[in-house]
């Protein structure tokens, strides 16, 4: 019983938790940056270890250590607790998704919904810290983030919950092993999830074309505008977090996560298609210029939105 | 998506970015550098001081013994005082890294021998 | 309506302006519904700084007015100074300076392509334009020796002369650069979402940019046939047959348009003059003093009509050097296109004029009840001064 419970907790803080998905976040955003950079035909980050690979880490140890600023105008509550959430919702929501094997490190029935949850939550988040942080440009960054939040909502969650349908089950863990041992991959049962999935993971994790809410030639920095030192280093892992969590759910709910190929253990098959997700988010990053907020709510309640709805009632028909 | 096969094609590519202190690149035939001073040619006309646009040279004494010094912080490279020499006793040089924090090795003075 | 504005302050320090300059937005959610604009952060007092120096060392003294068309200055001051003195430029110097302002203007054009871009968040374009802009820097370097400041110009006519080599050189490199302007000319207008963010943005009508007094690309991009190079030639502008660019978008693709397809024109326009080049002298030898005189001389910079008016008084100094610079020119329609848009077009709006504020910050006083601009002289501002200081 102890020893259970201390695998556990040595699970929950090292392997396959916090620790491991820290390390995992900095190394993604490396490879992220690295591989944008390569599209662009630029270096990337060079200078820390070889070739530039402790840039994120390095980025995050100077900030910690840079004077920490509250405005004057800023309400403290929910300007101390944003960049806290911003970096342990995303985290929570990792450890429900299944990364080593078939099981999650925490999975019950219904934890998609939990998921879906912590994605909303992590918005109006994003909303407050940037409302009550004073400053113009947080404030308009932060009603961005929110307007946009209801151009992709609905999309979102049909397109999260659309696996569930075949499987059967609200359960992350469950869905992912029925596609893994049923070789029936979410991306070949249903594409157009996938792209709509896709596309709503962009515009939540704020990246191009949908990085609206910090446009930086724009409103500066959106809604971080004000976080300094610590909590500008906690956004920022947060951010890298949320990166990790965006390719985990591609991985997990379309793409049939962890599983036993041949002799290759799961963590391995699992990395593979994370990263895969990783580099097809960077290269679509690539590839736009900004929307403008109305034509991103008009642009999803046209065509993504349509397109979710479609998915699900072909699925509903097969299934 | 109309860059869709550029972007594709360029992350095969090297990075055209220069590793610039570690890799540097010869500067154009012509190129304005640190102007040099030759004093064996020199005759102290003075036509360097009156021309440069920035005070950046400055002449002790006058005539065959006149000592030159060229205030490189202030120098912006024009290349004025090489055209206007007419000895032609001052060259571009193809240098380029000239920025130091200490300012006594901003200024280089020419003396005759 | 004021109860509900939103005063988004832009600049002096933003992102979106390279330089300091202030446009004070009123908004109402997303919509922009009034633009203030304060000007003069970086005045460096060059005019002032002109009088004190002779007529060879305002040359670098006018590259310097601005990084980008450094060129278009020192062209439009030496022929101010050649008007003054009498002299005829040698035709081959006249050609050589076609040469190198139409390369500026590719340069330039790139370069602010590429901020275009950055301004509407397309970095990948950013870096893509900016990395075959290195070609016309490149030429630029082999024409001049420099690559920002090409010192060129001379009373008189030119440093440097261009021999076969150089001359290959530039052809060879102006074909990979045609290619690729041409291959972004055609990516630009099938990407929807840089159309998404241009087409009917930023609106300057025909009407307005007259009225207005647009200059440049921009008041091309308006369908207003407007180009000192053909409507009042100078350098070698008349020798050679070329096409003003015009657009009747009215909106910042057509903006967009204009300047690549300028791009297209200038590397035409270089191939004629390399071809008809004569040869001979490239300068003639000037005096230093000059007899009191006045000249006006305009050039087409890269962003527009570029004007100079010197007087001389006897001496080798000027008396008054006078600079007005395209983005001055273009701020009047800058405000007419802001209004009524979205903050989130502000940028490539902003950018669209491809303004450039320090060589357009000048002492000049606009009276709003007037509605009149005058330029100040030292000792007009400094009784302005004391006056405003005692009433203080
Ligand atoms: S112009 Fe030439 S000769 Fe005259 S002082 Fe200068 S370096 Fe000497
Ligand atoms: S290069 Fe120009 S600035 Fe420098 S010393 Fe010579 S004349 Fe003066």
């Amino acid at each position: 019983m102890v020893s259970e419970a201390l695998s556990f907790i040595l699970q929950l803080l090292i392997f396959p938790g916090f620790l491991f998905i820290i390390c995992l976040a900095f190394f993604s955003e490396w490879v992220l940056r690295k591989f944008v950079a390569r599209i662009q035909n630029r270096m990337g980050p060079t200078y820390t270890g070889s070739g530039g690979i402790l840039q994120p880490f390095a980025d995050f140890i100077k900030l910690l250590g840079k004077e920490d600023i509250v405005p004057a105008f800023a309400e403290r509550t929910y300007f101390t607790l944003t960049p806290l959430l911003c970096l342990t919702l995303p985290l929570t929501a990792l450890f429900i998704l299944p990364m080593t094997g078939h099981r999650a490190l925490i999975s019950f029935e219904g934890d998609l919904i939990f998921l879906a949850f912590i994605f909303t939550t992590l918005t109006i988040m994003v909303f407050l810290g940037g409302f009550l942080s004073g400053s113009v440009f947080s404030m308009v960054g932060g009603v961005r983030a929110a307007t946009q939040l209801l151009g992709y909502e609905i999309p979102f969650l049909l397109a999260l919950f659309g696996p569930a349908i075949p499987a059967s089950s609200l359960s992350i863990s469950k869905i992912s092993t029925w596609q893994a041992q049923n070789n029936a991959w979410g991306l070949w049962t249903q594409p157009i999830g996938f792209g709509v999935l896709v596309i709503c993971l962009l515009a939540e994790l704020e990246l191009l074309p949908f990085d609206i809410p910090e446009a930086e030639t724009e409103i500066v920095a959106g809604w971080n505008v004000e976080f300094t030192g610590r909590r500008l280093a906690l956004v920022r892992l947060g951010r890298d977090v949320e990166l990790v969590l965006a390719s985990t759910i591609l991985a997990d709910l379309y793409l049939g996560g962890p599983q036993q190929v041949w002799i290759i253990p799961p963590i391995i098959i699992f990395l593979a298609k994370m990263f895969a997700c990783l580099l097809l988010i960077g290269y679509l990053k690539t590839l736009f210029a900004r929307f403008r907020i109305d034509q991103v709510l008009s642009g999803m309640w046209k065509y993504v939105i349509p397109a979710a709805m479609i998915q699900f009632i072909i699925l509903k028909l097969i299934w | 998506m109309a860059f869709a096969r550029e972007a594709l094609r360029n992350i095969f590519k090297k990075p055209v970015t220069e590793k610039y202190p570690f890799e540097r690149r010869e500067p154009a035939e012509g190129f304005r550098g640190r102007p040099v001073w030759d004093m064996k040619k020199c005759i102290g006309c003075g036509t360097c001081v009156r021309v440069c646009p920035v005070k950046a040279v400055e002449m002790i004494g006058r005539g065959r013994e006149a000592t030159i010094k060229h205030h490189l912080e202030r120098c912006i490279y024009c290349g004025q005082c090489a055209e206007s020499c007419p000895v032609k006793a001052i060259t571009m040089t193809p240098e380029y890294e000239l920025s130091d924090t200490d300012k006594s090795k901003m200024l280089h003075v020419y003396e005759r021998k | 309506m004021s109860g509900s504005t939103i005063k988004v302050i832009i600049g002096p320090q933003h992102p979106a302006l390279k330089e300091p300059e202030r446009f004070i937005l009123e908004t109402e959610g997303e919509y922009v519904v009034d633009v203030k604009v304060r000007i003069g952060y970086i005045h460096r007092g060059i005019e002032k700084a002109m009088e004190n120096r002779t007529y060879l060392q305002g040359l670098y003294l006018s590259e310097r007015v601005c990084g980008i068309c450094s060129d278009a200055h020192t062209t439009c001051y030496v022929q101010g100074v050649e008007e003054l003195l009498g002299v005829e430029p040698p035709p081959r110097s006249r050609f050589i300076r076609v040469v190198v302002a139409e390369l500026e203007r590719i340069h330039s054009h790139l370069l602010w392509l590429g901020i275009a871009a950055h301004e509407i968040g397309f970095d990948t374009l950013f870096m893509y334009v900016w990395r075959d802009r290195e070609i016309v820097m490149d030429l630029l370097e082999i024409v001049s020796g420099n690559r920002v400041h090409y010192a060129t110009n001379t009373i008189g006519g030119v440093r440097r002369d261009l021999n076969d080599e150089k001359i290959h050189k530039i052809l060879k490199g102006l074909k990979t650069l045609e290619d690729r302007a041409k291959e972004y000319l055609k990516m630009i207008q099938k990407e929807q979402t840089v159309l998404k963010r241009t087409v009917n943005v930023g609106i300057l009508s025909k009407s307005d940019a007259i009225k207005y007094g647009a200059v440049g690309p921009t008041v091309r991009a308006s369908g207003v046939k407007r180009d000192v190079r053909a409507d009042d030639p100078y350098a070698a502008y008349d020798e050679i047959p070329f096409n003003v660019i015009v657009e009747d978008g009215c909106d910042c693709l057509a903006r967009i348009m204009v300047r690549s397809r300028e791009v297209l024109e200038s590397i035409h326009i270089i191939r004629e003059a390399l071809k008809r080049m004569p040869g001979g002298e490239i300068r003639v030898r000037v005096k230093p003093r000059i007899p009191p005189a006045e000249a006006l001389s305009r050039v087409e910079a890269p962003r527009g009509e570029l004007l100079y008016y010197i007087r001389s008084n006897g001496t080798d100094k000027p008396e008054r050097c006078k600079i007005r610079t395209p983005t001055l020119a273009n701020i009047p329609s800058l405000c007419k296109m802001l209004v009524g848009g979205y903050i989130a077009d502000v940028p490539i709006v902003l950018a669209g004029i491809d303004p450039c504020f320090a060589c357009m910050d000048r002492v000049l006083v606009i009276d709003r009840e007037k509605r009149e601009a005058k330029v100040w002289t030292l000792d007009m501002l400094r009784r302005y001064g004391r006056e405003w200081y005692r009433k203080r």
